[in-house]
């Protein structure tokens, strides 16, 4: 009975306190539902009124963008090389203000951290992380005003859109590399989830490697999560174990399973971030990564002087958005220049990644003779490559 | 299955293994003492960010994970403070510590996400060097692991063969008793919990330090709880952990092995096992007076102490 | 007796001050701990402490958010506090939530086509259903004398995620989703209020409280669960059928954990996703014991917990903390309010 009354004597104190601190809170802190953000609205009706880079009331930002990442800035992989992009656009644009918000959760835990960016005064919000497509989507619905691009997505509404990198062509020319580097014709490929796209990747990666090794073989291992260490460390072991020598992934961030491939003398090939390369200072092969950071500013600029409008906006390594790392120490010339030679010719378009006749594990043929993958196809892939080891569910 | 894949899931297991084993045998530990640390996963989040902390910023490993234990012993103390001296509720206070554990890691760990660490160096043993490396990594294994079996018979020998283990296994049994019997419950307790965590951190500093290489937030994945399951399943003997530790991370590699050679087994449902073999080594050996609990942890079990 | 009439207003006054000092002296030393480690940690501890307040309640969205926050903790704290009543350690929250959460995303999965008023009381009904199915086998075990429950349930807390996350890359997800299950349908989204993402799952919370606090205090139920809290071998020898009640009422609790676990996933989600909770379950039960079961305690420390867990969402814009450093204070709060406690009259003489 007592420590009733103790607990409610606590709790209302404690509350009577919180609300006097609330109290206290200056204004300062915008924390109401912006009533005017501080940007122009690119408005798609009117393609008109080039309005002013330059600060528009005051001595403030011109645009104070809001970024988060559903992971950690610094993890050497994908969060890391959409942080670098979104810091190049303060670079690039000197009035723009960024807020950054990392390791924010998926799906409806984000729209706390967006609704708290808009409420300081944010105009323009990129979400970077895979599952924050639909809480952006919503808030879209309801702050017509600000501009959200999310990055790798696909709806679209007035106010939303996204962008990407077009990681296939890339990854089919590390797949050349790795035909040529591995000695047991074992490649292997960690992911985080039976996602389309991943597995598009995976066999944009096999049908290079098997253009120059017809013999190889592409094990496909799953993880679960985007960033779980000791699974991917522990998988990465597995596909060594199977007598795989050429390690590549498409988690959030490389550095586990290249470090662990490394300590096991085997060959990696890094995605997602260029800072992939110096966990292996021995074995690396190359790797790709995405460097959005000139598209965003683009993006950006097209929001500051109004002309943006809502594009299903994908770039290729050839424009910038995506990059190729240094080869490493081991990789022989040859292999360089035919690496290069691919690269030409995928980007003259002599040669198509995805044109049929493909078949899957089981022999179906998935591409017909003549056909080609289309971008939405390609990101609900359900099959592998005949030929790779694992299953696409 | 070829002789590389068979060895190669012993080896994951070892490697898996390890850190559960020496944060099995910490929590083996408190509970012989009478302590349900419900708080190990953020006991093992903030030993395992201060180890990465610490050799990323010393550039050496050993100092790291010496750091980690140390780190871990100190955390448990906490719970010491609140279930010993304060007499809170253990299972309410082992969770206020795990939520400690999430936010205390994340702030020391956040500097060091990403960032290339010299592991833990792997030894090769005299005589295999000429192995094909891929067999050699196999067998290379670090510090940590050489010492986990010693730690083992070690921690036996403490607290079986020693007048201090006798003492821990004695509050465990029944505090007042040991009182009366001229020992001082809370400083044994409080000793215990010390030895415990800085197991635990060893357990932490095995997977950050030596394994993964890296730190990233609530990363541990649960292996707090698994430990907890471990020790039941153990049935609080430090030898028997061995076993059980080898056998959960076992499964692990097992199913990573029948994945690639294209059977389908559900990695999550093979996950649950060691779960559900506890409970079923509960139903089955949980009455006999050999196999049971200290006595003490019943009364936390039943929430009067 | 005149002085005693005049002693007895100033020593009940005495209690009241004495008993305010106390808490208030627990709150300041809360937050002070917390504002060490802010400190330490190279930011202002003031400004995080106006940042933590302000944006929770300086404003309707963020007391909103607070009572989004809330709406999971109520009903998770009561599916801990009604076992608690006859003495059942109910830690299995966690993983009763799960599976209630995975039945009625079961329901939202095949019945798709249902309208809304069909589509959400079937859910509710196979969230709670999921739930107390999670319990019945602790709740057989210790009612046969078996297993402590506090052991099964917690050692299923960690079954329940992974079957779920086999469900969803088993079963449910398509290849446009990493680990979820596709987006519900409108008509499987328990309905919000007032533009706020308050949903009716802080209704169904708080009327489940007040069905629980008059069960005890005015049903025979009620009477004879606190007869068995008191004293469970005079309950039994009286007639009361105690391994039913044990039974029952762990099942009865995780019912009510499916069904937070349905409403979080119907209303707050909108789909499922592996890994959706990261302890709620554990804080619902950490409000709980905290409370002592009482309805208004739950309540009021839901509230405050959920202040806690909201406000860190600024606290990481504004000082560049990661969000999970909210677990600090919510963990010094825990510990101060778990040390101070005992350090009230029931000092054990010699």
């Amino acid at each position: 009975m007592m420590k009733k009354k103790m607990l409610y004597t606590v709790l209302s104190v404690l509350m009577a306190l919180s609300l006097l601190l609330a109290a206290c809170a200056p204004a300062a802190t915008p924390t109401e539902a912006p009533a005017e953000p501080a940007v122009e609205e690119p408005v798609v009706e009117e393609p008109v009124e080039p309005a002013e880079p330059e600060e528009p009331m005051e001595e403030g930002p011109c645009l104070i963008i809001g970024a988060l990442h559903g992971g950690p800035i610094n993890d050497a992989g994908y969060n890391q090389a959409m942080h670098e992009s979104v810091a190049a656009i303060a670079e690039n644009i000197e009035c723009v203000e960024i807020i950054e918000a990392e390791n924010v959760p998926e799906e409806a835990g984000a729209t706390a951290t967006m609704e708290n960016m808009i409420s300081e005064g944010a105009g323009m919000i990129i979400a970077t992380a895979f599952n924050h497509q639909y809480p952006a989507l919503e808030l879209a619905g309801k702050y017509p005003d600000v501009i959200f691009e999310h990055a790798g997505g696909w709806e679209m509404s007035g106010n939303f859109a996204n962008f990407f990198g077009e990681p296939p062509d890339a990854w089919y020319m590390m797949g050349v590399a790795a035909g040529r580097m591995t000695e047991t014709n074992k490649l292997g490929f960690v992911a985080a989830f039976p996602l389309g796209w991943s597995l598009t990747f995976a066999n944009a990666f096999h049908l290079g490697a098997v253009s120059v090794n017809p013999d190889v073989e592409t094990t496909v291992s799953f993880t679960f999560s985007w960033g779980d260490s000791a699974k991917e460390a522990d998988t990465t072991n597995a596909l060594i174990n199977q007598g795989v020598d050429v390690i590549t992934m498409h988690v959030d961030s490389p550095a586990t399973i290249i470090s662990t491939a490394e300590s096991r003398g085997a060959y990696s090939i890094g995605f997602q971030s260029l800072h992939a390369q110096q966990f292996a200072p021995e074995y690396w092969i190359s790797g790709t990564g995405y460097t959005l950071g000139g598209t965003l500013t683009w993006l950006t600029s097209t929001v500051l002087d109004g002309t943006w409008e809502p594009i299903f906006l994908r770039c290729s390594l050839w424009d910038g958005c995506m990059a190729m790392a240094p080869f490493g120490p081991k990789v022989p010339q040859e292999v360089q220049d035919e690496v290069m030679a691919v690269s030409a010719a995928l980007e003259s378009g002599e040669t198509v990644v995805f044109t049929g006749p493909i078949l899957d594990q089981e022999g179906n043929v998935v591409v017909a003779e003549g056909d080609v993958l289309t971008d939405d196809v390609m990101s609900s892939v359900d099959w592998l490559v005949q030929g790779m080891v694992g299953s696409p569910k | 299955m070829t002789l590389l894949s068979i060895l190669g899931v012993l080896s994951s297991a070892i490697f898996s293994g390890t850190s559960l084993l020496y944060t099995t045998l910490g929590e083996i530990i408190d509970q012989r003492a009478g302590i349900v640390n419900l708080g190990l996963e953020g006991v093992l989040l903030i030993s395992g960010a201060t180890g990465i902390a610490v050799t990323s910023l010393t550039g050496n490993p050993y100092l790291g994970v010496l750091s980690a234990a140390l780190v871990g012993g100190a955390t448990n103390l906490i719970l010491g403070f609140l279930v010993v001296t304060r007499r809170g509720n253990q299972l309410a206070s082992g969770l206020a510590l795990m939520f400690f554990g999430f936010g205390a890691s994340a702030l020391i760990g956040k500097s060091f996400v990403g960032l290339k660490i010299n592991g833990l160096p792997r030894l090769t043993i005299p005589g295999f060097g000429n192995l094909p490396p891929r067999y050699l990594s196999l067998i290379q294994f670090d510090t940590l692991i050489y010492l986990a079996i010693p730690c083992t018979l070690l921690i036996w020998w403490l607290l079986f063969r020693t007048r201090w283990g006798l003492g821990v296994r004695a509050v465990g049994e029944n505090a007042d008793t040991a009182f009366a019997s001229g020992r001082s419950p809370h400083l044994i307790k409080y000793q215990a919990l010390f030895v415990g965590g800085m197991l635990a951190g060893l357990g932490a500093a095995h997977l950050t330090i030596a394994y993964t290489l890296n730190w990233t937030e609530y990363m541990m994945g649960g292996r707090g709880f698994i430990a907890v399951a471990l020790v039941i399943f153990s049935k609080w003997h430090p030898i028997r952990a061995i076993v059980g530790a080898l056998l959960f991370s076992g499964a692990v590699a097992f199913q990573l092995l029948l994945q690639a050679s294209g059977v389908q087994i559900s990695p999550f449902l093979l996950d649950t096992i060691p779960y559900l073999l506890t409970i079923l080594v509960l139903i089955v050996w949980g009455g006999s007076r050999k196999h049971s609990a200290p006595a003490s942890l019943g009364r936390v079990y039943m929430g009067t102490e | 007796m005149e002085a005693d009439n005049k002693r007895r207003p100033t020593a009940i006054m005495q209690k009241i001050f004495s008993a305010i000092t106390r808490y208030l002296s627990m709150v300041v030393l809360a937050l002070g701990l917390f504002g060490i480690i802010i400190w330490i940690s190279g930011k202002n501890p003031i400004v995080s402490y106006r940042e933590l307040f302000g944006s929770t309640l300086g404003s309707w969205y963020g007391f909103s958010e607070v009572l989004v926050a809330m709406t999971p903790l109520l009903i998770t704290a009561l599916a801990v506090a009604l076992p608690s009543r006859i003495g059942l350690i109910n830690v299995g929250v966690e993983g009763q939530l799960y599976m209630g959460a995975c039945a009625a995303t079961w329901g939202a999965l095949i019945l798709f086509n249902a309208p809304a008023w069909l589509l959400l009381p079937l859910m509710a009904i196979f969230g709670m259903l999921g739930g107390a199915l999670w319990a019945l086998i602790p709740g057989l075990l210790r009612a046969m004398g078996l297993v402590n429950e506090t052991i099964t349930t917690l050692l299923l807390n960690s079954v329940a995620p992974k079957l779920v996350a086999f469900f969803v890359f088993g079963f449910w997800h398509s290849s446009m989703d990493t680990n979820k299950t596709p987006n519900f349908v409108d008509a499987a989204r328990l309905p919000t209020f007032f533009g706020t993402r308050i949903d009716l799952g802080l209704v169904i919370g708080i009327l489940l409280l007040i069905v629980f606090w008059l069960v005890m205090k005015h049903t025979r139920w009620g009477l004879e669960i606190r007869a068995i809290g008191g004293n469970p071998e005079a309950a039994q020898r009286n007639g009361v059928p105690l391994k039913v009640y044990i039974v029952a009422i762990l099942c009865i609790g995780g019912a009510i954990a499916g069904l937070a676990g349905m409403a979080l996933v119907s209303g707050y989600y909108g789909v499922l996703l592996t890994g959706f909770s990261r302890g709620v379950g554990f804080i619902g039960f950490l409000i709980s014991w905290l409370s002592f079961g009482d309805p208004i305690g739950i309540v009021l420390t839901s509230f405050v917990v959920a202040i806690i867990t909201t406000g860190g969402s600024m606290l990481q814009l504004t000082t560049a903390l990661p969000y999970a450093v909210i677990n600090i204070l919510l963990a010094v709060a825990l510990f101060v309010v778990l040390s101070g406690i005992n350090l009230f009259p029931k000092r054990k003489t010699a």
